[in-house]
């Protein structure tokens, strides 16, 4: 039934014991009432002395707080207790079950808690360890009312932790009773254990269940006399020491024992029937037909946790340590005892009114979860053995402690109330609100985006775009982008879930909000109200200022001596101003194409309104910014007097002539063909002519000028080109009759006039080939080449860049062919005898030269001999 | 970000990164980050008989802010649409003075 007379069920008792009070020595003197004499000093090893305890209080910080029922969940992070974990599913829904089957309980135990009842949980908590509903009549504090609400499910504990038998964990009440083995004084209660388990059993056999009833049949009587009501036991426990259960057990045993005082007598019948759980006088216990509940329960569940995994990790970490390390445990009295009281298991016979002296309650009942003060208390018995020195040092030692347990227990009092979850999310809120306030730089779209990044997107989309997305349209980059983003957001997801996702989505935002505090114009000044001064602010970047000169930005401009000078006036142009219209094209361009971009698609049907809506929105917004770049090109703008067009001037830069290709794309045929006719009319005052002279010399344009002349052929000629193939044989020949109106003669000694001829006449000559055209058009064409030619006859000589050695001339053999295909028989003997002299003069060059050089200057020769029904190979 | 943008797409090209302290190292490019720190690989310095401690590195990490000058491949650049980028990088900046 049980070991050494112990009453076994009493044994189980206080599951949380969070203000019980323990002595850790208790057993020492249970022991010397058995007549073992053993003295403290004897067995204590004093290794608990040596134990670091210093930071204990901030094992809360470590292994988190176990102060809400939330935190259940967060126990099993620790997973010390691997059983528990398993059945914690199993004992959170007890939680809720139980809870919706005692409300009252919880109204006893706010009663209970108002009271303050430093003991109040002591028996109680015993109590229902065997027998769960029996807490109900239970005050509890606050937080803990879990543990004493639903011991038994929780303190299901994996009894093969400690080594036992699984056949002796078939009775549900003993198991506590192996926890009890750490305590050096209860290595008999290990012993007992096996035994214990058995005789819990038999308790609730009918046998027991009379004999107990037997047993207790005075109660009533006492209770009347000790405990004024029935809910309120705590009063007469917190009179009583908190002990006072194993005391009562030791009583139990040894009914003669003489440290037994009244009140512990008169309160033993009582807590008989809590564990017991039969003979409950109180009707209001709604719970009272628990225990037969408790008898089925089933064997999985026998071995009772000693803890409830929401418990305090410390705890936890002490219980598991206790089956790996009896040995340490027994190195820790103090603490072990604490535990055992905790877990309610009787330890030792206490004195009872002695040893928990009533300064002391509230530090009890908070360091619960701490160290308890007077878990350092050495038995009376024992401390009677000190000297009055000693004891007034132990007692100072332990007046201190308890305070500075009480400090540390104010100060942590709220530790672990969040958890890292909920920081987080917090933080995550605060930063939210301030990318709001800063304003959301990301908000802006892609475009945004796109323009911080726009070199890398389009270099992107044109290298290596292809080989990704083979079917996306090039130009559509908004696509691209979306889908970089959006592979590179996916690939984390997949491979980060749950916290660090956070982390990185906290990580944006940070970033997100450091820019937007960037982008956010600072104000460089403070003025506090009612204040005198002005608090300037400065950084690295920006350093205070320390004059504050206001500068008037036109004024300074005009004043600066510099700006005259560095307004470059060329040929009585002004340069800035060209260059800043050119600046303006591009960003109307830029636009353009921007725009481009979202042209929302052609409406399929006539039905979606919305599509055509947007469509012709979009249609008039590229028509509005199709008149900007008219407008920025200054097509019509009459030039001043003595200057050149400025549209032309535009073209004298190379940036003006590289915008060439991008403004025909943007512009309709209309305008291309205005494009070219203005510059046709001014094509003598172009640079690239004007000052481009061919020379009998050697040649003599410097280099950038060659470059110009290069770039303008390679990107407005070509553009020229193309337009110049659509247009009608009527154009072609208005253009040349524009020619005619100019300096033909400037024209054609420059590389670019005598590709632009050439350009016209092999059009009509095309046009001819092609048999297009209206015989009126023929014959204003055949008009205007008269006039041409006659035009172009005293130049023809001097068309020819350098003299015969350079070689660089076949452009202008070229010009030439296409003159002797439309020319008439009579044009072109003229035009031979024009030429001749330079037609003889490479003939005769080429027989001094190597046959490799020689021959395509003869081929070039040739180019134009055969335009005209002849052939180099005559002159030879 | 017009640096940055720029650098991103000469990855996995050859570059010369010449650093404050005159060394020039050449490697291929394998990033570049907001500060336009570089990480080179197969990196071989251009004098290499002067700094003969450099020449067991196989790959780099530079700090931006050491780094004078970075002499690119010129194939690898779109002119251009640098010069594009470029305007509209000042567009933004001057968008944002005012």
């Amino acid at each position: 039934m049980s070991f050494f007379g112990f009453d076994t069920p009493r044994h189980n008792p206080a599951a949380t014991g969070f203000s019980q009070v323990h002595n850790p020595f208790a057993g020492l003197s249970g022991q010397d009432n058995e007549g073992e004499a053993l003295e403290f000093e004897d067995t204590y090893d004093g290794l608990g002395d040596q134990l670091e305890e210093t930071n204990d209080a901030f094992n809360d910080d470590t292994f988190g707080d176990d102060s809400a029922a939330v935190k259940g969940p967060v126990g099993k992070d620790f997973d010390f207790f691997g059983q528990t974990a398993k059945v914690s599913n199993a004992i959170e829904e007890e939680h809720v079950r139980f809870q919706r089957q005692v409300p009252t309980a919880r109204v006893a135990q706010s009663a209970a808690r108002v009271a303050q009842q430093p003991f109040s949980q002591t028996v109680p908590a015993a109590a229902s360890y065997n027998y769960p509903t029996q807490s109900v009549s239970k005050p509890a504090r606050s937080g803990y009312e879990k543990y004493s609400q639903e011991p038994v499910e929780e303190l299901q504990v994996d009894a093969a932790l400690w080594g036992v038998a699984p056949k002796k964990h078939t009775a549900p009440a003993p198991a506590p009773a192996p926890t009890a083995v750490p305590a050096p004084t209860q290595t008999v209660f290990y012993a007992a254990a096996p035994s214990s388990a058995p005789a819990g059993r038999k308790i609730l056999s009918l046998e027991e269940v009379e004999a107990q009833m037997r047993a207790q049949a005075k109660r009533p009587l006492h209770q009347a006399a000790s405990s004024p009501a029935p809910p309120q036991p705590q009063v007469q426990l917190h009179q009583a020491h908190p002990q006072m259960h194993y005391e009562q057990s030791y009583q139990y045993a040894h009914p003669v024992q003489p440290q037994v005082n009244a009140q512990a007598d008169d309160l033993r019948p009582k807590e008989h029937s809590y564990h017991l759980g039969q003979t409950q006088p109180q009707p209001v216990y709604p719970a009272q037909t628990q225990p037969v509940m408790i008898l089925q329960r089933p064997q999985s569940k026998h071995a009772p946790s000693p803890q409830p995994p929401i418990q305090h990790s410390v705890h936890q970490r002490q219980q598991s340590a206790t089956p790996a390390q009896p040995t340490q445990i027994l190195q820790n009295p103090n603490r072990l005892s604490g535990d055992a009281a905790k877990l309610g298991i009787p330890s030792h016979p206490t004195p009872p009114t002695q040893i928990n002296p009533p300064t002391h309650p509230v530090h009890r009942q908070q360091d619960s979860f701490h160290m308890h003060p007077s878990q350092m208390m050495v038995h009376p018995s024992l401390l009677g053995q000190f000297s009055e020195e000693d004891k007034v040092a132990y007692l100072d030692q332990e007046a201190k402690r308890a305070k500075r347990n009480h400090k540390i227990y104010q100060m942590s009092r709220d530790n672990g109330i969040m958890t890292p979850q909920d920081k987080n999310f917090i933080t995550r809120i605060q930063l939210q609100q301030l990318v709001a306030a800063t304003g959301n730089p990301n908000e802006h779209g892609t475009d945004e985006a796109f323009a911080e990044d726009f070199y890398y997107q389009v270099h992107n989309q044109i290298q290596g775009g292809h080989r990704q997305h083979p079917s996306q349209p090039l130009n559509n980059f908004a696509q691209t982008y979306l889908f970089q983003t959006g592979s590179r957001q996916g690939g984390l997801r997949r491979q980060h879930r749950g916290p660090e996702n956070h982390m990185q989505r906290m990580e944006q935002q940070v970033q997100r909000a450091v820019e937007a505090a960037k982008n956010k114009p600072k104000n460089k000044q403070l003025v506090i109200e009612g204040s005198l001064g002005k608090i300037s602010f400065s950084n690295a970047k920006t350093p205070k200022p320390l004059l504050n000169i206001k500068r008037n930005d036109s004024a300074s401009e005009a004043n600066r001596p510099g700006s005259a000078h560095r307004t470059h006036t060329l040929n009585g142009r002004d340069r800035k101003s060209e260059l800043r219209s050119i600046e303006l094209v591009y960003t109307t361009l830029m636009k353009m194409e921007d725009h481009d971009r979202i042209m929302p698609p052609r409406p399929a049907n006539d039905i979606d309104t919305k599509a055509i809506h947007d469509f012709i929105a979009w249609n008039n917004e590229a028509q509005a910014l199709n008149q900007q770049l008219w407008k920025a090109l200054r097509v019509h703008d009459r030039p001043d007097s003595n200057n050149v067009h400025p549209f032309i001037a535009l073209l004298s830069y190379s940036k003006g002539m590289k915008a060439m290709q991008r403004i025909f794309r943007r512009t309709s045929q209309e305008q291309r063909i205005t494009i070219l006719t203005l510059i046709v009319v001014n094509f003598d005052t172009l640079d690239v002519v004007r000052n481009a002279q061919a020379t009998t010399g050697e040649m003599q344009l410097n280099a950038a000028m060659r470059e110009n002349v290069e770039l303008f052929s390679a990107s407005v000629m070509s553009t020229l080109f193309n337009i110049m193939n659509e247009l009608e044989l009527n154009l072609v020949a208005g253009v040349l009759g524009l020619v005619c109106s100019r300096n033909v003669d400037v024209i054609a000694k420059s590389r670019i006039g005598v590709a632009m001829l050439t350009m016209i006449l092999s059009r009509a000559e095309i046009i001819k080939q092609s048999s297009g055209g209206t015989a009126d058009a023929w014959h204003s064409w055949d008009a205007t080449y008269m006039q041409f030619f006659n035009l172009l006859e005293p130049t023809l000589p001097h068309v020819f860049p350098g003299t015969v050695n350079s070689g660089d001339d076949i452009y202008v053999w070229q010009f030439l062919a296409a003159i002797g295909i439309e020319a008439s028989p009579d044009q072109q003997s003229r035009l031979v005898l024009a030429v001749k002299d330079r037609v003889m003069d490479t003939v005769t060059l080429a027989k001094t030269l190597p046959q490799d050089l020689a021959t395509p200057r003869l081929q070039n020769v040739n180019l134009f001999m055969r335009s005209i029904g002849l052939d180099v190979e005559l002159l030879q | 970000m017009l640096f940055f943008s720029f650098f991103k797409t000469l990855i996995d090209h050859e570059v010369t990164v010449e650093l404050k302290n005159d060394i020039q190292i050449r490697g291929i490019l394998k990033s570049v980050d907001q500060y336009l720190n570089i990480k080179l690989e197969d990196i071989s310095v251009v004098e290499e008989i002067k700094y003969p401690h450099m020449s067991a590195v196989k790959s780099a990490f530079i700090r931006g802010s050491v780094v004078r000058y970075v002499h690119l491949p010129a194939a690898a650049v779109d002119i251009p649409l640098l010069e594009d980028a470029t305007r509209r990088e000042a567009s933004i900046h001057a968008g944002k003075a005012k």
